[in-house]
């Protein structure tokens, strides 16, 4: 499977990739993008089977790059990582159509729980 | 004057400390340190906005914060730029999660890196500060509200 890890901070998203190895997801191919803007056109372009997307970034936001994919007719299953973990920011993840949102800072098995649904179900 | 809901030491300590755990290893503890004037190389913020006004900053010095990126990034030699990234990242995820525990709905920043001391804004207040050490060295969080007029 083919996964998008999309954070403004390259330094957050090899934590990413270096959690996803921990928490048992070695073999997948990970595609990286700096932007939410990025992001669209590597969903595009690459044909991810998830995203993992930070919230806060520049160009555009993780809740904007989830809301244009949907708007498109994108159906990728799409996940927060995301230093946001308030009530009211899971609850605008969910109605966006995000599957689970991760909070920063998060363990390895944070991740299987979130993940196992997507890439073991 | 009247200063608005601001975080509690315990729950800054305790957020400050998890993200230390998680990113950087529990073999090193992040322990408490006396207020010291700390030789800042490195310094970064966030800000709040919303229903809570507020800035939340990181300040290291300069070896602490290439440590703190060799770590993070799993790496010997760190780049400027990595030592940037790694120093806001840590600052995003400590903003993020005082946001989480303050009234809302508000919008957290982007962080703000400095080499050296990042401004704050003349009409906040240091309401918590945190200061800490790890592997000897010192190092200090604060959060600022903005001061009602």
């Amino acid at each position: 499977m083919k996964i998008l890890v999309a954070d403004d901070s390259r330094v957050m998203r090899q934590i990413v990739i270096r959690t996803l190895r921990q928490a048992g997801y070695s073999g997948h191919e990970v595609i990286e993008a700096e932007n939410g803007k990025e992001g669209l056109d590597l969903v595009r372009s690459e044909a991810p089977d998830l995203v993992l997307s930070d919230w806060n970034m520049p160009e555009m936001t993780g809740i904007d790059f989830l809301s244009a994919l949907r708007s498109s007719g994108s159906t990728v299953p799409f996940g927060f990582v995301t230093s946001e973990g308030s009530a009211d920011m899971r609850a605008r993840a969910e109605a966006g159509g995000a599957l689970f949102l991760i909070a920063k800072p998060f363990t390895p098995e944070a991740f299987d729980e979130a993940l196992a649904p997507v890439l073991k179900g | 004057m009247t200063i608005t809901v601001e975080p509690s030491y315990d729950d800054v300590q305790m957020l400050v400390d998890e993200v230390w755990t998680s990113f950087l290893g529990s073999e090193e503890p992040l322990l408490p340190g006396a207020p010291t004037d700390l030789a800042v190389g490195w310094s970064a913020a966030v800000t709040v906005s919303g229903e809570w006004h507020g800035m939340v900053s990181v300040e290291l010095p300069t070896g602490l914060a290439e440590e703190v990126t060799r770590r993070m990034l799993m790496v010997e030699e760190t780049l400027d730029e990595d030592v940037a990234d790694a120093v806001g990242e840590l600052v995003n995820m400590i903003g993020g999660n005082v946001k989480s525990l303050m009234p809302g709905p508000s919008v957290l920043s982007l962080p703000v890196v400095a080499a050296g001391r990042v401004a704050r804004p003349s009409d906040s207040v240091e309401v918590c500060r945190l200061d800490a050490s790890w592997a000897g060295t010192p190092l200090l969080v604060s959060v600022y509200v903005r001061k009602d007029a």
